[in-house]
C-alpha cells in the first residue's frame, strides 16, 4: 500500500489533487481511500488531505501520520510549524514540491532527508491557464511519480474536474496542463521503510477540578498572536511611481492590514496580510503588483 | 451496476435517489450538509423526480418529514449533531405516528466543547425513541443500509422510522470505491410505497398523533411501539436475505470478523470498526486469538446473535466510541445486560475511546488485549478511557496556553 498525504493552503485545491490522484488509481483497478481534513474552512489556511493505494482492501480510517510520499502544493509551508508537510515522512520516502529551485536547493535549506523532486507547478499553469491554479498540476504530477497509467490520469482529470468547473468552463485546458505536468515527472520506484510506530503508552486520567478541566480560555487578548501572514500566496506590493495615494487599496482591505506612512503611501503590514489581493483589484492606477511569495523567500 | 468513488454523504445521495424518494425537507449543518447538496443538485437538474424544500429548523424540517410520510410519500431527510438535538422533540413525537420515514445522521461530537468530528453521543441520545438505527462502517454500507431501511420500515410488520448513521469526516467526506446498483434493480426489491396503514387523504380526514390521558392507552401504544421494534428485526433478516441474492451484498444485525475461534473479542460500531479489525489481524501475527463483532443494528437490540456470538469467549471488550457522562460507555452496558444470565458468558471490560473523533493508535488497541488477557486470568478491570502520554501533553500546552489555573 502507497500512503500519501497533500498539504496545501484553503482555496489551493487540495482536496481536487487528492481526488485527481484517488481516481487515477481507481480508474486504473487500485483500490483507494481518499480523504481531506479541515475544520473550521478558510482560504489560506493550512489544509492537508490523505491518500492510500493498494492492491489490497484497505483496513485504514481517518489522517495519515507516517506517509510514503508528500505533496507539498505551496512551499511556504516548509516553514509552517503548524502545517508540519514533512512530519513523519518515512524513510526513503518521496517530497513533490511545487517551487522554481531546485532539489538541491530545497534539500540544503529545509534540511529535507527524503528523496525530493521539484517541479514549478505555478508557473506551469500561469502560463498554460494564465492564473494559478494548483489542484490539476499537483495531483497529475503525484500521479506521474506514482507511475498511474496516462490514460487513467487522463479520465481521473476529466471527471472529478466535470465536477467542479461550471458548464465545463476552461475543463479542456485544464486536462492539457495535467498531461504536460504528468509528462514532466518520471515515475519512481517507492519503497519505504515502516517507522516503528511512535510509542505513547496509554495513560490513566485522573480527575481535575473544573476550574481547569472546562473548556474556558482564561488569557485574554492573545488573538493577535496568531499572524495570519503566513497564509500568503501572493503578496501586494506597491509601485510608489504610479500610486495617486487615493487611498482606495486601505479603504478596500477587509483585515485592516493597510496605513499610511510618513509620505501619505500606503504601506501593509506583512505580519498579517493574508495575500486576499482585494487591494489589487481595488487600485485605480494599477499600481500593486502581485508577487509570488516564494520569490520574496 | 457501476462503480466509482464516493464519499460517505454522496453514497447516502445515491442511496436516496435510488430509493425514488418523492419529498426532502432540509436544513444544513456539517459534515451533513453535502448530502442535501448533492440531493439539491438533482432534484433542480431534473435527475431525481422529487420536491426538495429548505426548513427553517431541524425541529420544522423533522416535523414536515414525519407529516409528509403520513400522507404517503417516500421521504428523506438527514441532519447531525446539534441539529439532530434541536429536532429532538419531533423525533420522538414522528417515531410515535409510526411512519416510515427514513433519515440519516453524519455523527459528530455533541457540545460543548463544541467540535466537528464524530462520535456517536448524538445518535445514542435518540436510542429509546423508537427509531430503528442502522450503523455503518463503509460507504458501501451507507447507499445499501438506505434502500434496506427504506424496506423495513415499510414493511407492515414494522412501521417505524429508520436513522441511518455514519460517522462525520471517517466516513461523510472519505471516497472510497462504491457499487452503485441498477435502479431498475433496486425498484424491484424496494418497489413504490403503497401504504394500507392509516395515511392521510384529502377524501379520507383522520387524526393522528392523538393524546391519550391515562397510563393504560399509553403504555399500550408505547408497549406496541416496543413490539414493532422487536418484530423488525426478523423482518431485517428476511428483507437482508432477499438483498444478498439480489445484490450479492449481505448484512446481518451483527458481523463477526476473525470471531468463530477467537479467545478475546472487541465489540465496536460505525467506521472505526475498520481499525479494529485491522488491529485484530496484528493481534493474531502476535500469537493472540483475536477477533470483532460489529453491530450494525443498535436499534432494535439484537441481543441473541450478540449473546450467540460472545459466549464461551475468554474476554470480551466494548469498545464504546460514547460516554454516558457519569455511567460510561452505553453499548458496554446494553451488551452486559444480554450477557448477565448466560451460563457461558466471558469477562467484559469497557473501553471509551475515539470521543471527537480522536484516532485510536495501534498502541491503544495493544492495551485492550493485553487487559483482556490479565482480565482473563485475574478478573477485569476498568472501565479505560484510551488516552496515551502524547496526548495528555498534548492538553497540557493547551491549559497552559488557555492559563487555567493549577496546571503546572
Amino acid at each position: 500500500m502507497l500512503s500519501l498525504r497533500v498539504h496545501g493552503r484553503g482555496g489551493q485545491g487540495v482536496k481536487v489533487a487528492s481526488r485527481i490522484l484517488g481516481t487515477a488509481a481507481f480508474l486504473e483497478g487500485f483500490y483507494v481511500q481518499d480523504f481531506p481534513l479541515y475544520g473550521a474552512e478558510r482560504r489560506g489556511a493550512p489544509i492537508a488531505a490523505f491518500v492510500h493505494i493498494s492492491e489490497d482492501p484497505i483496513m485504514e480510517r481517518g489522517v495519515i501520520s507516517d506517509p510514503d510520499m508528500v505533496v507539498v502544493m505551496d512551499e511556504t509551508l516548509l516553514q509552517d510549524a503548524g502545517a508540519k508537510p514533512l512530519s513523519g515522512l518515512r524513510t526513503n520516502g518521496v517530497v513533490l514540491i511545487n517551487t522554481s529551485r531546485t532539489p538541491e536547493e530545497v534539500t540544503a535549506d529545509h534540511g529535507v532527508e527524503a528523496q525530493v523532486v521539484t517541479l514549478d507547478m505555478t508557473k506551469m499553469s500561469l502560463t498554460m491557464l494564465g492564473e494559478s491554479i494548483l489542484s490539476t498540476p499537483a495531483g497529475s504530477a503525484a500521479a506521474g511519480i506514482v507511475g498511474i497509467g496516462e490514460e487513467y490520469l487522463k479520465e481521473a482529470a476529466e471527471r472529478v474536474l466535470a465536477g467542479i468547473l461550471s458548464e465545463g468552463e476552461g475543463l479542456d485546458e485544464n486536462v492539457k496542463l495535467a498531461l504536460s505536468v504528468f509528462r514532466a515527472v518520471t515515475p519512481l520506484d517507492i519503497k519505504t521503510v515502516e517507522a516503528p510506530p511512535e510509542a505513547s503508552p496509554v495513560i490513566i486520567v485522573s480527575f481535575e477540578p473544573a476550574q481547569i478541566s472546562s473548556p474556558t480560555i482564561n488569557a485574554l487578548g492573545n488573538s493577535p498572536l496568531r499572524r495570519t501572514g503566513n497564509w500568503r500566496v501572493f503578496r501586494p506590493v506597491w509601485n510608489h511611481k504610479v500610486c495617486t495615494k487615493c487611498m482606495a487599496c486601505l479603504a478596500r482591505c477587509p483585515d485592516g492590514c493597510i496605513s499610511l506612512d510618513e509620505e501619505g503611501f500606503p504601506c501593509v503590514d506583512y505580519e498579517n496580510c493574508k495575500g486576499c489581493l482585494i487591494c489589487v483589484r481595488a487600485c485605480p492606477a494599477e499600481g500593486i503588483e502581485k508577487v509570488r511569495e516564494a520569490q520574496v523567500l | 451496476m457501476k462503480r466509482d468513488m464516493l464519499t460517505g454523504n454522496a453514497a447516502a445521495a445515491w442511496g436516496v435517489r435510488l430509493a425514488e424518494v418523492d419529498y426532502v425537507p432540509a436544513y444544513p449543518i456539517t459534515p451533513q450538509t453535502e448530502i442535501i447538496e448533492t440531493l439539491a443538485k438533482w432534484i433542480s437538474d431534473g435527475m431525481m423526480d422529487a420536491r426538495f424544500v429548505s426548513m427553517d429548523s431541524e425541529h420544522s424540517m423533522i416535523t414536515a418529514a414525519g407529516a409528509a410520510s403520513a400522507t404517503g410519500a417516500r421521504t428523506f431527510t438527514a441532519t447531525s449533531s446539534q441539529g439532530l438535538l434541536y429536532g429532538f422533540e419531533m423525533i420522538y413525537t414522528v417515531a410515535g405516528w409510526r411512519v416510515p420515514l427514513v433519515m440519516v445522521n453524519v455523527s459528530r461530537g455533541l457540545s460543548s466543547p463544541l467540535t466537528l468530528e464524530p462520535d456517536h453521543n448524538d445518535i445514542f441520545a435518540i436510542r429509546d425513541s423508537g427509531f430503528l438505527q442502522i450503523h455503518c462502517e463503509t460507504c458501501q454500507e451507507v447507499l445499501d443500509s438506505i434502500i434496506l431501511a427504506y424496506r423495513l420500515a415499510e414493511d407492515e410488520q414494522v412501521l417505524l422510522p429508520v436513522m441511518v448513521n455514519m460517522d462525520g469526516f471517517y466516513l461523510s467526506f472519505t471516497r472510497e470505491p462504491v457499487e452503485i446498483p441498477d435502479p431498475e434493480e433496486v425498484r424491484e426489491f424496494l418497489p413504490p410505497y403503497r401504504p394500507k396503514h392509516a395515511f392521510f387523504m384529502a377524501s379520507r380526514p383522520m387524526a393522528q398523533g392523538v393524546a391519550v390521558l391515562g397510563g393504560s392507552a399509553y403504555s399500550y401504544f408505547k408497549y406496541q411501539m416496543h413490539l414493532a421494534s422487536l418484530k423488525a428485526l426478523e423482518v431485517y433478516g428476511e428483507i437482508c436475505a432477499e438483498f444478498e441474492k439480489k445484490f450479492h451484498r449481505g448484512y446481518g444485525p451483527v458481523e463477526g470478523y476473525m470471531l468463530e475461534d477467537a479467545e478475546y473479542a472487541l465489540v465496536m460500531a460505525g467506521s472505526f470498526s475498520t481499525l479494529g479489525k485491522k488491529a485484530v489481524k496484528r493481534a493474531r501475527d502476535r500469537g493472540i486469538r483475536a477477533g470483532l463483532l460489529k453491530l450494525r443494528l443498535l436499534r432494535p437490540f439484537p441481543e441473541a446473535y450478540i449473546r450467540r456470538a460472545l459466549e464461551g469467549k475468554r474476554a470480551v471488550s466494548v469498545l464504546d466510541q460514547n460516554i454516558s457522562v457519569g455511567k460510561g460507555g452505553i453499548l458496554y452496558s446494553e451488551v452486559a445486560s444480554c450477557l448477565f444470565n448466560s451460563k457461558k458468558k466471558p469477562v467484559l471490560l469497557s473501553f471509551i475511546g475515539g470521543l471527537g473523533g480522536k484516532n485510536i493508535s495501534p498502541q491503544e488497541f495493544e492495551f485492550i488485549f493485553e487487559k483482556m488477557i490479565e482480565a482473563f486470568e485475574g478478573g477485569p478491570s476498568g472501565p479505560h478511557l484510551l488516552y496515551t502520554e502524547k496526548e495528555w501533553d498534548d492538553i497540557s500546552i493547551l491549559k497552559r496556553t488557555a492559563e487555567k489555573e493549577g496546571d503546572a
